[in-house]
């Protein structure tokens, strides 16, 4: 491989990993940790594997057979249960891409002292603007490599001397201490859902179809999702750990989106808390704008449009009009003054349920011959697959009770 | 195409991406049209896209292609080939399959940089 090759890929994997976290795993990470300290830091790494087994998969049939995820959904499951699938997803984009707006709202406003109300409409013109304007390979740079500001939230992990006997003692599962079982299975089901995102899947293919991935991509589709994503699965880890040292000891519930970065500023002060705002501001406002375009991946795929990115906003104006929509649907949405952050607990639950009807047809499309040929899945994708198979249909039937039961995971 | 090649028609065709001679998306098939199904060899003679080629889909759907009015009829002369795609021979324009977006670019066209 050439210099330039690896720094490709370098490049790369630094905005998968800057790009990882969104408002989703904030959340459900700290609240995580501020409830159960390190114990859960196991369903992370089941979550990370789980996601770096599907993106694999679907990169490659993208790879492959050029079909994004939502060309397999309807091909695959029909038109009646495809349209079942758009829609709860689209309802689930809306609710993301509204929760990564306020959570954008919020960053602005500790930034800058300015109105929260004011700042929804601002965020979502800069957004829109930024979408439009930016080529698709600087949206994902732009916001990838800003968004690892949140690397200080690993230093800070690091300089808060955690127990690293008892982080250790997190990463296998067993029985856990304190707060009730509901309460516990509740966020194994919302840390698996923010880790395994459907959006990340309907993204992650369909920008490799808009690269023009071929068969040369395959090895840099194994190595983007498997570091890209492992690496990102360390700054979840960072926030379970700094939320267990600082928030459990206090008693502290971090209802509030501006509570995590208190913890880089506890540990490196100012810098600390600036680059932990700018890290947060840049990590949601990039998933908001992967959010719109999955929203619009989705349906245009559905229906058989044309659609993308790269393809002129007039040529593909249907394409186009549907991600300025659900831009326009999550101002509607944020502006109501819900708050971002149960929005976020509610769309990340609601996507489990989603879940199971969008990895199947990507795991059927991934082990059939006529569309991969020779590159159908080896045996240990579809162990794994399967395995996570049955893990997400588990966590999709336990996912509205469980919300209801621990009333969002408050007991 | 080869009228030999063994595809299976609900799998392999049905709900896939049809893609014009320019590989430009223009719509699914959202259903066939067969003859001789009572004979010993049936055909697909037609492809339905969009409209009321949503009828046979539940109720709902039944409504929906009230409103959208006619669906496209597409022979299938006019299929070059069918991989995980079905291409066909001409331009989406001439086979009536652009309508969509163009209702829609005059509107979208009005914002700079599109």
């Amino acid at each position: 491989m050439s210099v330039k090759n690896v720094l490709a890929v370098a490049l790369g994997i630094l905005s998968a990993i800057g790009g990882f976290v969104d408002i989703g795993d904030l959340v459900f990470n700290t609240q995580a940790g501020a409830t159960f300290g390190y114990q859960l830091l196991w369903v992370v790494v089941v979550g990370v594997v789980g996601i770096i087994v599907y993106s694999e998969m679907c990169g490659r049939v993208a790879a492959v057979a050029k079909r994004p995820v939502f060309d397999l959904v309807r091909e695959r499951v029909g038109f009646g249960a495809g349209l079942g699938t758009l829609i709860a997803s689209q309802i689930v984009n809306l609710m993301t891409c509204a929760a990564e707006v306020g959570g954008v709202a919020i960053c602005l406003q500790l930034l800058a002292g300015l109105p929260y109300r004011a700042l929804i409409p601002l965020a979502v013109v800069a957004l829109v603007l930024s979408a439009w304007v930016l080529p698709f390979e600087w949206i994902e740079r732009v916001f990838g490599y800003l968004g690892l500001g949140l690397l200080v939230f690993a230093v800070a992990a690091i300089k808060l001397h955690p127990d690293w006997g008892r982080v250790a003692h997190g990463f296998v599962p067993g029985h856990h201490v304190g707060g009730s079982l509901l309460v516990y299975l509740y966020f194994v089901v919302g840390l698996l859902g923010a880790a395994m995102t459907p959006y990340e899947v309907y993204f992650y293919s369909s920008g490799a179809v808009e690269d023009g991935w071929g068969l040369k991509e395959l090895g840099l589709n194994k190595v983007t999702s498997m570091i890209g994503y492992g690496l990102g699965g360390f700054l979840s880890f960072s926030l379970m750990i700094v939320a267990g040292v600082l928030f459990l000891p206090q008693k502290i519930d971090p209802q509030f989106l501006g509570t995590p970065p208190l913890a880089a500023a506890d540990t490196l002060g100012q810098v600390g808390l600036l680059l932990a705002l700018v890290g947060i501001l840049f990590a949601v406002g990039g998933a908001a704008i992967e959010t719109s375009f999955s929203g619009a991946y989705n349906t245009a795929q559905f229906f058989g449009w044309r659609w993308g990115k790269k393809e002129r906003p007039a040529a593909a104006s249907r394409f186009t009009l549907t991600w300025v929509v659900i831009f326009a649907l999550a101002l509607l949405v944020v502006m109501t003054g819900y708050d971002p952050v149960k929005l976020t607990e509610y769309s990340v639950i609601f996507s489990v349920v989603a879940l199971p009807l969008t990895y199947l047809p990507i795991l059927l499309v991934a082990n059939d011959r006529t569309y991969m040929g020779s590159n159908v899945n080896g045996r240990l994708a579809n162990v794994l697959g399967v395995l996570y198979f049955i893990v997400i249909i588990a966590i999709a039937v336990a996912a509205i009770p469980l919300l209801i039961v621990t009333n969002g995971g408050q007991g | 195409m080869s009228k030999h090649a063994e595809v299976d028609i609900a799998l392999g065709i049905l709900d896939h991406q049809l893609v014009d001679s320019n590989g430009i998306n223009c719509g699914k098939v959202d259903d066939l049209e067969l003859t001789g199904l009572d004979t010993d060899s049936p055909e697909v003679v037609e492809i339905l896209v969009g409209g009321n080629a949503w009828r046979t889909r539940g109720l709902l759907w039944r409504l929906a292609a009230r409103l959208a009015g006619d669906a496209v009829h597409v022979p299938w002369s006019e299929v070059e080939s069918v991989s995980s795609v079905v291409k066909l021979k001409r331009p989406a324009s001439e086979l009536r399959l652009d309508r969509g977006d163009p209702r829609w670019s005059r509107l979208v066209g009005k914002v700079p940089g599109s």
